[in-house]
């Protein structure tokens, strides 16, 4: 039978230290979480990266699994946005994580990278207010046309909520009781 | 509707055309999450409203008696709901099933859940539960057929009762 290539899966530690090789220090910082790994990358070279991960061969990661957002506002750090990568030939995962500012958050598209990306974007585009640079079509997907606001921003107002306060422990007060 | 809604009917009349309305609901299946799961179990063998004369399923609105909404409604579904409701030719009844359909249940704060359906469509009988269990639906069921029964048929084709009357000023 011909050689034929490895379909063993990669350490992270392995994935870290190829990337570290090819982008050097716009990977901002790894993390290995639960056997994954996890690269925040500079939203400068966040599509190179991501077609760097789907056409090096020893990475290979052919499946785009999602796309989100994460608001950090209350602690100050904006929006984050978090992407989750798995190769179907390997059966390794990735997390890439790109930094957004609290205002007017922006992140390129990687919708020319991965088809799956271009709806996972517009949601993500239309519940966390992101703006996806490059993007093809990013108008709203799961809301209604006519709807306003950015309902996952943790600043949303839940106009139900306004009129009658959540009957049940507010989310966080028992830690801060515990501690 | 010519005679019909221009004379007062006889009460033996009366009592035999909501006799014979009571006992003939075909049934529009309008599931949108879990409850849509015992509305289908209350149509199967085991629990079997076919036995008070529910039949299941019209092929569509246009042949359909009864509209059961059996879960969460999103502000987006909210648009289709009326237009299948406004196909479905008079007489025609509503019953809303389990939380969700009543009021939005868990859903109460979201911010794309419809918190209620009466505000779209008028309901007849609300079922409560999250969801119900098939015995539910039947005892809605039975209520229904309790109210038509009652029923004065120049009012319900009067028009009237086709628009929304929520329940509570939420």
């Amino acid at each position: 039978m011909a050689s034929s290539p490895s379909r063993s899966p990669l350490r992270p530690t392995e994935i870290f230290q190829r990337l570290r090789a090819q982008f050097g220090d716009d990977i901002l910082a790894t993390e290995e979480v639960h056997g994954h790994a996890v690269v925040n990358v500079r939203p400068g070279r966040y599509q190179e990266l991501a077609a760097f991960l789907r056409d090096d061969p020893a990475l290979d990661f052919d499946f785009f699994d999602f796309l989100t957002g994460v608001d950090y506002q209350p602690k100050g750090r904006g929006f984050e946005v978090v992407t989750h990568l798995y190769s179907n030939r390997r059966n390794h995962h990735v997390r890439l994580k790109v930094a957004c500012e609290a205002e007017n958050p922006r992140c390129p598209t990687l919708s020319g990278v991965w088809n799956g990306a271009n709806w996972c974007e517009r949601e993500t585009a239309e519940l966390f207010g992101i703006e996806f640079e490059g993007h093809p079509h990013l108008v709203k997907l799961v809301l209604p046309e006519q709807f306003e606001g950015h309902p996952l921003r943790k600043d949303f107002i839940l106009m139900t909520r306004e009129a009658k306060p959540w009957p049940g422990g507010v989310e966080g007060a028992e830690e801060e009781v515990a501690e | 509707m010519g005679l019909m809604d221009q004379v007062e009917m006889p009460q033996p009349v009366k009592f035999i055309l909501n006799w014979g309305r009571r006992y003939s609901l075909w049934v529009m299946n309008f599931g949108l999450a879990c409850c849509a799961i015992e509305l289908i179990a209350t149509s199967t063998s085991k629990h079997d409203f076919i036995r008070l004369g529910v039949i299941p399923f019209a092929h569509g609105p246009r042949q359909a008696d009864l509209l059961v909404v059996a879960g969460t409604l999103t502000d987006k579904m909210a648009p289709a709901l009326k237009r299948v409701y406004d196909q479905i030719p008079d007489p025609k009844y509503v019953i809303s099933f389990g939380s969700c359909s009543n009021c939005g249940g868990p859903y109460w704060d979201s911010y794309s859940v419809t918190k209620g359906v009466d505000q779209i469509v008028p309901v007849d009988v609300y079922v409560p539960g999250c969801p119900p269990r098939p015995e539910a639906l039947l005892h809605g069921i039975i209520k229904l057929q309790e109210k038509i029964g009652q029923e004065d048929i120049r009012e319900k084709w009067s028009g009237k009762l086709t628009q929304p009357q929520p329940s509570s000023a939420y």
